[in-house]
């Protein structure tokens, strides 16, 4: 009886152990083979479609396919604006999923209407694979655009501007702007007065009597594009926006609220500043302060908006330049 | 002021005696146990002069007192009360400073109506090698001489029992029925346990539970069913994806027996399911096998086993599977050594003494473990993707002379590991002891142990990336000589040695495996000790000791460290 049961018991343990599903064709985690065998490209770097027009929303895809897995970085660059664009990923195939473009920058200037160069690279591997890929129209981003400065001065705004050494507050239309061809350069050494020299963009220079802009201050965005100059940090840039809450078609201090974001300016380049207009404060001379109208946020009174390049009159000449202003919904810009 | 200080103490000392004369008076109603450990020690670290070191002190000494004071409490014959505060004092503190108290242990045990014994709070708990088991992975034979006396701190202040128990928080119970016909006994036990609170955010409220039922038929067939599930209390954090794992097991064993020969039939079989309620990524499921069959000689005591072993690669236990030693954290004491401050590794030298680098809860997760001390069963027994024979033989001698014991693994994984090649491990380890005094006749002990562990890792491939050879050799030796009544001088040696290469997988948070880490491992281990102690009881020891540590390995900074140590310990 015992060794029936015994038996039984090696039997039924070893039928149990049979019983395992097939694993010989499994393997845990990425294949060795791919982390470590030989790098070769499968099927070359294609371009879904020679030109395109973000404007239009189109968009354009590469793909291109290699025998492991790998860090891969597509680079498109502009060939014109030099703008670039970086997509990166990690596998063996790169796809409409993970490789797709449009329009947006990685780093600025923006793209124009132009050439652009696609590279496209894996890490620790030497070989480069390259395309062409023409931009007929730049991506055209959604929001109000207070001002480009691809029009000039516009004779219904406010400006004023000091009589100090070595100014520059103008246009200035070349390669170096962010977006398209101009961008405002606000420059010189004041030594009286914080303030060099301020712009007042108003609604009614676009025709409106506030700026047609979205009620929710929670789902608006104000950004601009500002530039540092090399060896400067002293430039403040403050932005002023004025609400005509009563409607009268005057912004009155006293009784209404003006909310402001000042920047300071200490980086080098060009960089994007973005801001929920909900948390934008009430400042006076900096520091917070309760707004003196209904102290409520509501973008759709916006009736001005400042822009004033400030600098500390004892730290000498100050350099700052601006692109590109503008209002977004819901998301800050993405160029 | 001074006068008011005295009558404090007076009152005190007096409701001091007061409840110890109250605890002798009702004999047993009050009980006061637990330990007292004073430790000084001076330990020192130094590199090769090659070495650009000036920052990293040449010694460091250290001490404290501590007392475990329990106080077990017994209200009536059927119920027992413990309660255990640490007081620690790091010497060189001053007016109280370096002083802390801890709450130690705390639990109510007894027994309902005669028959239900149960245990709240503070619990020590196991039921099966493949549901909740603390295994000791990380220790393939035993400690000796000197070291022993440090590894058994560790494992006091760990909470480790020779049982393979985890300590946490919660409640058991348990209770048998006794039949007359064709079933000796039922017994049932059951546990739950609180793995962790949650935070009222994103962390849940963690459980763990279980129980099992063994049906005795008789002394030659027993049978068990087991399950232990860790579950998330669904609604007690903000999110919904609740983790579980879930293991059910049978165990049995058959006996046999003749007048000269013992056989038994023993295993274990289970399933185990690891999931999150919300998802069905990352949901794992498998099975195991394990079973052994044993036979004794009585005349000879020689004994030998041989075993099956098939552990799937997806098999979840987290009571079974989480680490004693987790090998992600740092050494406390020379954390970091040289000029660069680089991060000392952990040694086996840490692993005696260090109780920082011991893991107390069970958690879902694999914690990391060291190829080189253990790569054939990391996680013990439980150990997933391991399939193979397992065998041991031993020897003890009628008279107490000699003890042996060799035991041999010879398992290969299941599934692989970034290719379709399997690993094939094997490890041999065999420890004695000879109580030499028995056999010389002496009435002073004189007891020599030794022990040996081999690991080999293999893989074989036609691509070198793929290959993989690893070997470990870990051995000891230890003499306890009692020169004179109650005073032993004792000595030991643990040397570990380690060569080759090996893929080590790297996991995500969801312990899927994301990637490979090659690591080539070449070097040594050496720790000489040797010490004086005097037993004032079994109890109670004094003992003052020195160890000599080498540490050498390739790619590595080689350093020595010594370590004088004054250990004064007692049991109460």
């Amino acid at each position: 009886m015992k060794t029936i049961f015994i038996s039984l018991t090696v039997l039924l343990t070893l039928f149990i152990a049979s019983c395992r599903k097939d694993e010989i064709n499994k393997f845990d985690g990425p294949s060795l083979a791919e982390n470590y065998g030989k790098f070769a490209i499968i099927d070359s770097l294609a371009v879904s479609r020679d030109s395109v027009d973000f404007s239009a929303g189109e968009t354009v895809y590469f793909t291109a396919a290699v025998n492991k897995t790998s860090d891969w970085k597509i680079k498109i660059t502009g060939m014109s604006s030099g703008a670039v664009k970086e997509i990166t990923g990690l596998g063996k195939d790169i796809t409409l999923n993970e490789a797709t473009w449009n329009g947006s920058i990685s780093q600025f200037p923006m793209f124009k209407s132009e050439w652009c160069s696609v590279q496209l690279t894996f890490t620790g591997e030497d070989d480069t694979l390259n395309k062409m890929v023409k931009v007929i129209q730049p991506k055209v981003n959604q929001g109000y655009v207070i001002t480009d400065f691809e029009s000039g001065l516009n004779s219904g705004w406010g400006s004023f501007i000091q009589s100090g050494a070595d100014m520059d507050f103008q246009i200035h239309t070349d390669n170096f702007a962010p977006q398209q061809n101009a961008y405002l350069n606000m420059a010189g050494t004041v030594n009286w007065d914080w303030l060099i020299g301020m712009f007042n963009f108003k609604a009614s220079a676009d025709g409106h009597v506030v700026f047609p802009l979205n009620a929710n201050p929670n789902a608006l965005y104000f950004n601009a594009m500002v530039y540092g100059e090399p060896g400067l940090i002293n430039s403040l840039v403050l932005f002023r926006f004025q609400e005509d809450e009563n409607a009268d078609g005057t912004f009155t201090a006293a009784s209404e609220d003006e909310y402001a974001y000042q920047v300071t300016v200490n980086w080098v380049g060009w960089k994007l500043i973005s801001i929920k207009y909900a948390d934008i404060e009430s400042l006076v001379n900096g520091s917070p302060v309760l707004p003196n109208g209904n102290q409520t946020h509501n973008p759709d009174k916006i009736s001005q908006v400042d822009m004033l390049h400030l600098a500390n009159p004892n730290s000498g000449f100050a350099s700052a330049k601006v692109d590109y202003l503008i209002f977004t919904e819901n998301t800050p810009l993405i160029p | 002021m001074k006068n008011r200080t005295y009558y404090q103490l007076v009152g005190i000392f007096t409701l001091f005696n007061a409840f110890l004369s109250l605890g002798q008076a009702t004999t047993k109603k009050v009980e006061f146990v637990g330990a007292a450990r004073s430790e000084m020690s001076q330990l020192g670290l130094s590199t090769a002069a090659t070495v650009n070191d000036t920052i990293t002190p040449g010694k460091l000494s250290s001490g404290h007192a501590l007392i475990d004071l329990g106080v077990k409490i017994t209200p009536n014959s059927s119920t027992e009360i413990l309660g255990m505060i640490r007081i620690n004092n790091a010497f060189g503190g001053f007016w109280g400073s370096g002083v802390t108290f801890d709450v130690r242990q705390l639990y109510v045990r007894g027994v309902v109506a005669n028959a239900f014994r149960y245990q709240i709070g503070n619990i020590d708990y196991k039921l099966s090698p493949f549901t909740c088991f603390n295994h000791d992975a990380d220790r393939l034979i035993p400690v000796t001489g000197v070291q022993r006396i440090k590894q058994d701190i560790v494992d006091y202040e760990t909470f480790h029992t020779k049982n393979n128990t985890w300590r946490q928080q919660g409640a058991a119970v348990d209770f048998g029925v006794n039949f007359s016909k064709f079933v000796e006994s039922i017994k049932f036990n059951g546990f739950i346990m609180r793995l962790n609170p949650s935070n009222l955010g994103n962390v849940f409220e963690r459980f763990y539970g279980g129980g099992n039922m063994i049906v005795t038929q008789s002394k030659y067939f027993s049978v068990g069913i087991n399950h232990a599930s860790a579950f998330d209390l669904i609604g007690s954090a903000t999110t919904a994806n609740a983790y579980r794992n879930n293991v059910s097991t049978v165990t049995y064993q058959l006996t046999g027996a003749t007048k000269k020969w013992k056989a038994q039939l023993a295993g274990e079989t289970g399933i185990s399911s690891s999931f999150y309620t919300n998802t069905t990524e990352n949901t794992l499921s498998d099975f195991f096998v394990d079973g052994k069959l044993s036979i004794a000689h009585k005349p000879t005591k020689l004994r030998a086993d041989v075993g099956y072993l098939n552990v799937g690669a997806d098999f979840r236990s987290i009571g079974a599977q989480s680490r004693r030693v987790d090998f992600s954290r740092q050494n406390t004491v020379y954390e970091r050594y040289t000029n660069d401050q680089v991060v000392r590794p952990l040694s086996t030298y840490d692993l005696f003494q260090n109780n920082v680098l011991y893991n107390n809860s069970i958690a879902p997760g694999l914690a990391k473990h060291n190829v080189a001390y253990n790569n054939v069963l990391p996680y013990g027994k439980a150990t997933f993707n391991r399939k193979g024979v397992y065998t041991s033989v031993g020897f003890t001698d009628s008279t107490g002379i000699i003890n042996a014991q060799v035991d041999g693994y010879f398992l290969s994984e299941i599934r692989g590991q970034g290719t379709l090649n399997l690993r094939k491990f094997a490890m041999v380890k065999a420890v004695s002891a000879v109580n030499v005094h028995k056999l010389l006749k002496w009435k002073k002990d004189v007891v020599f142990t030794a022990g040996a562990a081999f690991q080999e890792t293999k893989r074989s491939s036609d691509f070198v990336f793929e290959r993989i050879q690893l070997a470990s050799l870990l051995y000891n030796a230890g003499i306890d000589l009692e020169f004179a009544d109650q005073f032993h001088l004792m000595l030991g040696i643990n040397c570990f040695q380690v060569k080759g290469n090996e893929s080590v997988a790297d996991r995500d948070e969801n312990d899927v495996v994301v990637n490979f880490n090659e690591i080539h491992l070449n070097g040594n281990e050496r720790i000489y000790s040797t010490g004086v102690k005097y037993d004032f009881s079994d109890k109670i020891f004094l003992t003052a000791m020195v160890d000599w540590f080498d540490f050498n390995y390739q790619d590595t900074t080689p350093y020595k460290m010594n370590q004088f140590m004054i250990i004064y310990s007692m049991k109460f």
